[in-house]
């Protein structure tokens, strides 16, 4: 018995010895991050799976019904629909972001421009805002009407008045102007840092060599950028694809299909329909998407690198 | 040593981390001493009971429960106000989990039909004493909240939406329409006699009759036997409905019915400036809405009877989820609540049309005049409108078809689109998203 229990205490020192405590510590110092994650990010994520194959309106009992959910969704054309729209919305609010940023950061880091730090915040400042303050916001600004603000700027131009909220390109022209504003500011403080990590050297050189500031943008700035403007592709890219907020507020819950985009789509699916089953076979569908959208970064991303 | 204080200060900040996320027992967070201090309260040692008591819209519940509780002074009553959505959403996602769920929760009259679904996580209430209290209220009110076999209640009534026609007065009179409200009721009798007038306003001021084609087609909607769905939830709206859209459609194509959408800034700054004629099919919490939006146009606005009967637009119920631990306390709070003499209340604070009809005999409540809507006699017309409503089965999908016809319609207002056409792409998408449930 004697032998027993000091057997066992050995063995119990043994296990805890100095580095097994200190590891034993250090997973308890990042414990509390994995334990809320597991709980309301890791279970959502997996029951959702589990739920992609199930029909259940939310209260009743689940009935697996195998892959008749992803049939249901890849065959409605409102979908495919929401893909387009989510997919234009992404070009149309990501390109001029990329184009206007680089030149915002660029004025910003010249050096005739006074009062830098205001500029900066300034600049930055949509980033930090609510997004439904500002989809309500721009949600007026594109009213329908002829009084509307934008329906009067383009009247200046000799255009007709437009439906923005029903019209095809209406909505996703004010959806990306949205998306626009939001972000630009954060990607042009981005492209900033990038600009400052750029070596003065290389422009003197270019100087003494006589290049055009044309010849310096194209040959030194947006060379050093390139792993930078990879990496705000990137981000908005996911960004965009998850879009959400700004169509919800702006179209309501008409879920239009000129406006609806993916999240959209599963949010109606599972809140408005009660249809969980299809709703989380979007979701599936959706990670699959961004999935091969990000491979395909990745994947141009090394081939830019080297 | 020093490695070991920081793991305990860490845990407990986690432990204070998780205390405060639980947020479904507020009040419980604070320390000890708060529950010292209650025992010292008035209430004389009693054991308080706190519910909490989800909301929606400007229902002005708030003013009336401080009331309740200084009458009740062991009952604490926590008020949570949302936007009608959302708290349909956030009830329906807390009996689906089973945890979260309020005390007490207002249910819209659209939503009802999806809770009474899951009624085994409510309370009935007729096991609390509603049977006692059902002959105050109007019987189709009752009853849509009732289910089929009537052995279950899920909640009490509190106001109701009976339509009528909110017009403005300085469009009629330039149109050469009477302006009183009883002998516009005459002249506009009949849906056709309501189209006829549309083109008169037409030609004479060249304003539409009505800013809204939602509006427009709800207000013959709510007037039919059956709307959407029948009582076996399939899907009859081509018998039904069509007529209303149809009606609808014409006088867009027409020019007589403008492009506003409900409850956007457009639609609401049209009230003040009175581009329009009628305000159709508006139910007496619309009032409210009115005078929000247009606060210049008083005695510009007034109102009557609609053509061809009233139908019932909104309206809620109250209704006690089956996690409350007080279903007692609930019940005798929301039976006050709903009393004929608080709805009366209700209804001078904030507009919300008793569902109680004893209260349309009291004198006061009859000879209430709005000087907004041009000294109008508001509660007789809106208590006679009352009195027409027939119970209308809304089905457990009235939101999908109803958001789909909106969508049809829009296309047909804004874009030009063709009616037919619309009505079936309707359908279609409408089939599309029942068959998936």
């Amino acid at each position: 018995m004697l032998e027993q229990i000091k057997s066992q205490t050995q063995k119990r020192r043994k296990f805890w010895n100095e580095e097994r405590k200190e590891a034993f510590s250090g997973y308890l110092y990042i414990s509390p991050f994995f334990i809320l994650f597991a709980v309301f990010g890791l279970f959502p994520i997996l029951f959702s799976f589990y739920l992609g194959f199930h029909k259940w309106n939310g209260l009743g009992e689940m009935e697996y019904v195998g892959l008749q959910n992803f049939k249901w969704i890849l065959t409605d054309p409102i979908f495919w629909k929401s893909l387009s729209n989510t997919l234009i919305m992404w070009v149309l609010g990501t390109l001029p972001q990329i184009i206007v940023g680089i030149v915002l950061a660029y004025a910003l880091n010249s050096a005739i421009i006074k009062m830098k730090g205001l500029f900066r915040v300034s600049i930055f400042m949509p980033y930090v805002t609510s997004t439904v303050a500002v989809a309500i916001v721009f949600g007026v600004m594109f009213n329908s009407q002829e009084f509307g603000l934008m329906n009067v700027i383009i009247g200046w131009f000799g255009m007709d008045p437009m439906s923005w909220s029903t019209s095809e390109w209406g909505v996703k022209v004010a959806i990306s102007t949205m998306v626009f504003w939001r972000w630009v500011g954060y990607n042009t403080i981005i492209y900033l840092a990038g600009l400052q990590g750029i070596p003065k050297e290389l422009y003197e050189a270019s100087v003494i060599d006589g290049a055009s500031v044309r010849q310096k943008i194209q040959f030194i700035t947006i060379p050093m950028l390139r792993p930078i403007i990879i990496l705000t592709v990137f981000t908005s890219t996911i960004g965009a694809l998850q879009l959400f907020t700004e169509p919800l507020i702006y179209i309501g819950r008409s879920y239009r299909e000129e406006g609806i985009t993916v999240v959209l789509y599963l949010y109606r699916e599972a809140f408005a329909n009660l249809a969980f089953g299809p709703a989380s076979a979007t979701a599936i569908i959706l990670f699959i998407i961004i999935i091969v959208l990000s491979s395909i970064n990745v994947f141009i991303t090394n081939r830019i690198g080297r | 040593m020093k490695k070991w204080w920081m793991l305990l200060l860490t845990l407990g900040l986690f432990m204070v981390l998780v205390a405060c996320s639980d947020d479904d027992t507020s009040g419980e967070t604070s320390s000890d001493e708060g529950n010292t201090s209650n025992e010292e309260d008035a209430s004389g040692g009693e054991d308080q009971v706190e519910l909490t008591f989800w909301v929606f819209g400007s229902a002005g519940y708030d003013v009336l429960a401080e009331e309740y509780m200084e009458e009740n002074p062991n009952i604490k009553i926590n008020i949570n106000e949302g936007e009608m959505e959302d708290v349909h959403n956030n009830l329906f996602t807390s009996i689906s989990a089973g945890s979260g769920a309020p005390d007490i929760s207002m249910v819209e009259v659209s939503n009802v039909a999806k809770f009474m679904e899951a009624s085994d996580r409510f309370y009935n209430l007729y096991e609390y004493g509603a049977e006692e209290i059902k002959d105050k209220y109007l019987d189709w009110k009752w009853q849509q909240a009732e289910s089929v076999d009537g052995s279950f209640q899920l909640g009490l009534p509190t106001d109701i939406g009976p339509t009528t026609m909110f017009y403005r007065t300085d469009v009629m009179e330039e149109a050469g329409l009477p302006t009183d409200p009883a002998e516009l009721a005459a002249e506009i009798d009949t849906w056709d006699a309501y189209y006829e007038a549309a083109k008169t306003i037409k030609d004479k001021t060249g304003k539409p009759i009505s800013d809204s084609p939602e509006l427009m087609f709800n207000a013959i909607r709510d007037q039919q036997e059956s709307q959407y769905f029948n009582e076996d939830d399939e899907l009859i709206m081509e018998d039904t409905v069509k007529e209303a859209y149809d009606f609808t459609t014409k006088m867009i194509q027409e020019g007589l019915i403008g492009q506003n959408a409900l409850w956007t800034p457009e639609w609401g700054s049209a009230m003040e400036e009175g581009s329009y004629a009628t305000l159709i099919g508006a139910p007496a919490w619309m009032i409210a809405n009115v005078k929000g939006n247009a606060p210049e146009s008083s005695g510009k606005w007034s109102l009557t009877t609609i053509p061809e009967g009233a139908g019932n637009w909104g309206g809620s119920f109250l209704t006690i989820p089956a996690e409350s631990e007080h279903p007692q306390e609930a019940y005798d709070f929301i039976e006050w609540l709903v009393s004929p003499e608080i709805q009366l209340k209700s209804f001078h604070n904030n507009g919300l049309f008793p569902s109680a009809p004893e209260v349309y005999e009291d004198e006061e409540f009859l000879a209430t005049t709005d000087e907004y809507f041009s000294g109008a006699e508001t509660a007789k017309i809106f208590a006679e409108a009352a009195e027409s409503v027939q119970p209308v089965y809304m089905g457990v999908n009235y939101s999908i078809a109803n958001a789909e016809i909106v969508t049809a319609l829009t296309n047909v207002a804004v874009e030009g689109a063709d009616p037919q056409k619309e009505w079936d792409a309707a359908i279609e998408r409408i089939e599309s998203q029942l068959e998936r449930q």
